[in-house]
């Protein structure tokens, strides 16, 4: 739109000083009245400036301005006019017929109808003049025709073209709109589903890279590693399994299932709890059975998991002896917030403990 | 100098417990003799049950009510009582330790444990097994006595390991000073349940003598 009014006022300011001027300078003398035709042309020229300073700055006019300008305008046609000689209507005499078009359109720009109506009340009070003064010869009335015609026309034509284009604006920022919220949709949908897989596959731990090392052929079955690897894996599915069951005491079967792992790989383990039961969240269970699951699965003699649960805070032990990993800063597992762990060992024997405090 | 020897007597429904714990006792240094057993309590009063230095009963005799009762009257007449349950249930340790058991001992628990446990208490002294231990440190009631930081680890640490050795040297002290702050945290139970018991023994003898009405209370 402002690149529409700029034209528009570029029209405009041609129109007023290199168009109209010079033809009312050199005809003044045969004017009715040379003060009202100056008046009523430096009122245009009033109006035309102060349009283009708000044009200019690319800004929408002011409502004073439009009001006080279009009627200011429409009388400055009248009146001027008015003191064009009879015979001289609708000829470059009357400059005022065309100015005052490409004023109103400049005024008027973003309200198509009203400029419709105002362009029509223009022509029609000029055409009303102009038979008010006398029934012309068929020549003057032919070329006064010609004239009102093609410039009204113009006018119009240019009115329609603007209505036309401001609504093909607004039909392409609306369908820029929705396209955002599509293209939004579709990526926050993805990312979802990214984070859907990535937390899924954290769930599997070490179960995925471990499988995939093995079909490739870079993890060796027969390597002592690999075999706890895997036994951490099988405990991990194992407990993930157990954390969808809908059981009284959570961690107690999540223990039980991790336990139950490690006997089957021929290890005793006994299981002694004490305490009563406490509500504990996944995540803090998750941190508490990991240390569990790495212990176990780095032993192969005999171990007692122990869990006691005070009212502040739950500790879960698992004492080993014959382990096959000495160094227990050797067995990685993931740690999580909020769960103290701590390994020692002494003699044979060594111990894990993770600690969770509820109400931190 | 001659040690007399230990006696026990057995008393659970399971003939294949009772032959194994006779077998465990009579393995251990030095051995303990089971002098009768059975599967009523009655074998504990009558015959020469009656003069066995412990009893060993099952809390579940035959049913699941606990025998609760039974063990009163035997700690009542100052009997020797080793409590051996299939169930590791923390409010039945408690009352039982509460009733004037010496031990709470779970079948769970090797045979190590029953035979010091048995010895132990052939001398009027209080074992600590683990499990017990565990019980101990997760108590939360009002009626148990305050211990001290020491004394909870001690408790908490033999409850996980299960080696004297592990404990003292997780917490830098002798096997010997673990022992007696077991000991220690025992007679702090014992006098805190007698004080309760002794109300209570008080509060019924007075109302019976018609001294008080239980409207008073």
């Amino acid at each position: 739109m402002p690149t529409v009014r700029l034209a528009l006022l570029a029209v405009l300011v041609f129109t007023q000083f290199a168009v109209s001027a010079p033809t009312m300078l050199s005809g003044h003398t045969r004017y009715l009245s040379h003060e009202l035709t100056f008046v009523t042309y430096g009122a245009a020229a009033l109006l035309t400036a102060a349009s283009a300073v708000w044009v200019l700055r690319r800004r929408p006019l002011p409502r004073a301005l439009v009001v006080v300008g279009v009627p200011g305008a429409l009388l400055a046609s009248v009146v001027s006019t008015a003191v064009v000689p009879p015979d001289r209507y609708f000829t470059p005499f009357d400059w005022s017929f065309g100015l005052v078009g490409w004023l109103l359109f400049v005024l008027l720009a973003d309200r198509t109808a009203l400029l419709l109506a105002a362009l029509g009340t223009h022509v029609a009070s000029s055409v009303v003049q102009f038979a008010m003064a006398g029934i012309p010869d068929r020549l003057v009335l032919g070329t006064g025709a010609i004239l009102v015609i093609s410039g009204t026309g113009l006018q119009v034509a240019v009115a329609l073209g603007i209505r036309a284009l401001r609504r093909g604006e607004r039909m392409s920022g609306e369908v820029a709109a929705e396209r955002d919220r599509v293209e939004t949709r579709q990526a926050l949908a993805q990312q979802h589903g990214s984070e859907h897989w990535l937390r899924f596959a954290g769930h599997l731990g070490t179960t995925l890279p471990l499988l995939t090392a093995i079909a490739d052929g870079t993890a060796d079955p027969r390597d002592a590693e690999v075999r706890r690897e895997a036994a951490r894996a099988a405990a991990q599915l194992r407990r993930l399994f157990a954390e969808n069951d809908d059981v009284p005491d959570p961690l107690v079967h999540e223990l039980s299932s991790c336990i139950d792992v490690a006997e089957r790989r021929g290890i005793t383990v006994s299981l002694v709890i004490s305490g009563e039961t406490t509500p504990v969240p996944t995540v803090a269970r998750r941190g508490l059975t990991e240390p569990v699951i790495a212990a176990l699965s780095s032993t192969e003699g005999k171990a007692r998991v122990s869990l006691l649960r005070t009212g502040a805070e739950v500790r879960v032990a698992v004492v080993t002896n014959g382990m096959s990993q000495p160094e227990a800063d050797r067995v990685a597992y993931p740690r999580l917030p909020g769960v103290e762990v701590s390994w020692h060992a002494y003699g044979g024997h060594r111990r894990m403990e993770a600690k969770w405090r509820s109400q931190r | 100098m001659a040690v007399a020897a230990v006696t026990a007597v057995v008393i659970d429904d399971h003939p294949a417990v009772r032959a194994g714990v006779a077998h465990w006792l009579s393995a251990g240094e030095p051995p303990i003799s089971v002098v009768a057993e059975g599967k009523d309590v009655g074998c504990a009063w009558v015959g020469p049950g009656a003069a066995a230095d412990v009893v060993i009963l099952d809390l579940h005799l035959g049913g699941h009510v606990p025998a609760l009762g039974d063990l009163r009257r035997l700690t009542d007449a100052g009997r020797r009582v080793v409590v051996y349950s299939m169930r590791a249930d923390d409010a039945t340790a408690l009352t039982c330790l509460e009733l004037g058991a010496l031990c709470y001992l779970t079948k769970a628990e090797g045979d190590d444990h029953l035979v010091e446990a048995t010895r132990v208490a052939a001398g009027g002294g209080r074992y600590t097994p683990p499990a017990l231990a565990g019980a101990l440190a997760a108590d939360r009631s009002e009626r148990r006595p305050a211990l001290t930081l020491r004394e909870t680890e001690v408790l908490i640490e033999w409850f996980q390991s299960e080696s004297k050795d592990l404990v003292a040297h997780r917490l830098g002290i002798s096997p010997s000073t673990v022992n007696s702050h077991l000991e220690r945290i025992r007679i702090k139970y014992a006098e805190a349940g007698r004080a309760v018991s002794t109300k209570v023994a008080l509060a019924a003898r007075a109302i019976e003598d018609g001294l008080i009405d239980i409207d008073d209370l």
